[in-house]
């Protein structure tokens, strides 16, 4: 099927009544929650989790992406009226989104960020309605040593782009990589690591562990500081860029869209790259760079625009290989699988009404978020400065019933609330969570097709060398190793990834 | 010494990596081109014992953060609560077991006053829940569990 006819049934599949406005809900609820501060993608969507249930397989991925990148959007507002990200990416935003809003520019950088999102939220569209089938045709002559490879090479991404030491990073990996090995294992139907209770033999659930170290473990680690929350948020006024705005973050945003396009297809953490880059670049080649850090609309516009085209681009790896890219993709695979679909190759041949309906749904819950989100910045501004302790019992409800929904299983609840305390134990020793919760769902898959790649070279490791993809792959993930050790790169990744907690 | 985040964190990770592998030696580890479903989890725990001991003598060669204090309020009552709405929301029903989740986890916040106003704001949030998963969305939760029935 050509892209032509390929978006004409998008549009048909995106515009039934019923899908339609379950995008429109998506978008809306996504971003309600995503504003609150603390809240970032990943609590956002295993929080709504339970609304799509129920809904046909179109109609719940719909819904899924529009709270995916309405809970971006959120993040963005959070960022810039009241200086606390929701989640790493929207870190830099905070740089001068914050500083602008300061300044009485607060509409102005909101409305920069909507505008560059839009754009880049269209490109990435289109980009994905062009390489995703590409990818899928390509896919399918991958074997299991190209697979493999993938899968390390993103495991390897996520480690360095985490915050942090790579070795506490590698721990964190590898026990994920435990983590999900609980189960019957496919192959030998041997029941490993389930302490004999029948309860894990179906493996642990993937949305519970991230339900319960990213929202009930923020939750904690929030209630820490309680007093000391000060709810300072900045007064909104003209939403509307004036003349020498609009001049000044039309190249940024272009350069962004181009920066997040590109590397949100990388498997890894595609967004955090992205939109750390678009920043450092624009610093540079601005010609206001003196500016920056202090409410330069540059540096608003350009890293939104990639943080959004990375957002939309990151469903291609997931989508047509079934490898999720960032943590964020890892729980939507969770979701899909929820409901029955295993993404891959075949999506693109088998359900192409899902996919192009999936592709259109983006660039029309795009279009709702720039016409939802600036006339409704007043109830935004709202919602973030309710106070916390009204807050969190509500999250907590929400995940409680979002968790028990999936299985209706008691015994999810439990794990949930053992995963909030090792979520808050990780966050107070230094460790970033984002490598574990994508090694969970990715090391059995590495076990799989290790072992398949294996079987069929009769134990021979070379294998992996010895397929051109297999290897090429396999040497970015070791320059990527070596690169952490020049010092150069070291200074960069420690500024890009401070944490602002 | 003082305890830093490192030591303890490595130590998680190596002991976590020894029980696993404790495990996983008990299954058939095959052979390369045979993996069994020992195989994969070995390695792995290996590695993560491995790496456990590096970030512990990381930790003892370096001047590391040292352990912050931690909320042990929090940290025991919120997931309690949330291990009371599981044993509630079998016998004791949707509603009950949310009023009790919500109720149970404001009472962690240094803010938290028992007024009527909060019971008031405590029981309409409650009945919107179960309006809104039960009814709306249609989750198979029964609104009164068995035992109130």
């Amino acid at each position: 099927m050509d892209i032509f006819n390929g978006l004409m049934l998008g549009f048909s599949t995106a515009t039934t009544f019923g899908n339609f406005l379950y995008c429109f809900l998506g978008v809306l609820l996504g971003t309600a929650v995503g504003v609150l501060p603390g809240l970032g993608p990943i609590a956002t969507i295993s929080m709504l989790l339970p609304f799509t249930f129920g809904l046909p397989v179109d109609t719940a991925l719909i819904m899924l992406a529009g709270i995916f990148y309405g809970s971006q959007y959120g993040g963005s507002t959070t960022a810039i009226l009241m200086n606390l990200p929701g989640e790493a990416s929207s870190v830099v935003t905070t740089l001068d989104g914050h500083e602008m809003a300061k300044q009485g520019k607060a509409g102005r950088a909101l409305a920069a960020a909507a505008i560059g999102s839009f754009f880049a939220g269209t490109v990435g569209t289109l980009f994905i309605a062009i390489a995703a089938p590409l990818l899928a045709g390509l896919a399918l002559t991958f074997g299991p040593a190209e697979y493999f490879s993938l899968i390390v090479l993103g495991l390897i991404t996520s480690m360095v782009l985490a915050s942090g030491s790579l070795l506490t990073a590698l721990g964190m990996a590898l026990f994920g990589m435990m983590l999900g090995m609980i189960g019957t294992d496919v192959n030998s139907g041997a029941a490993r690591f389930t302490f004999g209770t029948p309860n894990l033999l179906d493996g642990l659930d993937f949305v519970v562990v991230a339900t319960g170290v990213f929202g009930l473990g923020e939750v904690l680690a929030n209630l820490e500081n309680e007093r000391s929350r000060s709810a300072g948020i900045a007064h909104v006024s003209s939403l509307f860029p004036t003349r020498e705005d609009w001049k000044r973050m039309a190249a940024p945003i272009l350069r962004g869209t181009g920066i997040g396009v590109l590397l949100g297809v990388l498997p890894g953490a595609g967004v955090l790259l992205a939109s750390f880059s678009a920043y450092a670049l624009e610093k540079k080649v601005s010609r206001h760079s003196a500016e920056f850090g202090k409410g330069a609309i540059e540096g608003v516009a350009a890293p939104e625009a990639a943080n959004n085209a990375a957002a939309q681009t990151c469903f291609i790896p997931m989508l047509t290989l079934g490898l999720p890219g960032t943590a964020t993709m890892a729980l939507m695979i969770g979701a899909l699988v929820v409901q029955g679909v295993q993404p891959g190759p075949e999506i693109l041949t088998q359900q192409p009404a899902l996919f192009w309906g999936l592709v259109v749904s983006m660039w029309l819950g795009n279009l709702m978020l720039l016409f939802l989100n600036l006339p409704l910045v007043g109830v935004w501004a709202k919602l973030i400065s309710v106070p916390y302790h009204y807050l969190f019992p509500m999250i907590c409800v929400f995940v409680a019933i979002g968790v028990y929904s999936i299985n209706n299983s008691v015994f999810d609840i439990y794990m949930m609330a053992l995963f909030g305390v090792l979520g808050y134990f990780f966050k107070k020793v230094g460790a970033e969570p984002a490598p574990l919760i994508l090694a969970m769902i990715l090391g059995p898959m590495a076990e799989e097709y290790l072992r398949r790649a294996l079987l069929i070279s009769h134990g021979d490791a070379s294998v992996f060398f010895t397929s051109p993809l297999s290897l090429g792959t396999l040497i970015v993930a070791a320059l990527l190793l070596l690169s952490i050790i020049s010092p150069r790169f070291r200074k960069v990744r420690e500024e890009g990834l401070q944490e602002v907690d | 010494m003082k305890i830093g985040q490192d030591s303890i964190l490595g130590l998680f990770f190596a002991v976590t990596g020894c029980v696993a592998l404790w495990i996983a030696i008990q299954y058939p580890f095959g052979t390369a081109g045979r993996m069994g479903p020992g195989y994969f989890p070995v390695i792995i725990s290996s590695l993560l014992i491995v790496t456990g001991i590096c970030v512990v003598i990381r930790s003892i060669s370096t001047s590391g953060d040292a352990f912050p204090a931690i909320n042990l309020k929090a940290l025991f009552m919120v997931p309690a609560a949330v291990v009371v709405f599981g044993l509630a929301i079998e016998p004791l029903g949707f509603l009950p077991a949310v009023l009790l989740l919500l109720v149970l986890s404001a009472a962690t916040s240094v803010k938290f006053r028992f007024d009527w106003k909060a019971s008031v704001g405590a029981l309409v949030f409650s009945g919107l829940c179960t309006v809104l998963f039960v009814k709306l969305i249609g989750l198979p939760i029964p609104v009164l569990g068995t035992w109130l029935q």
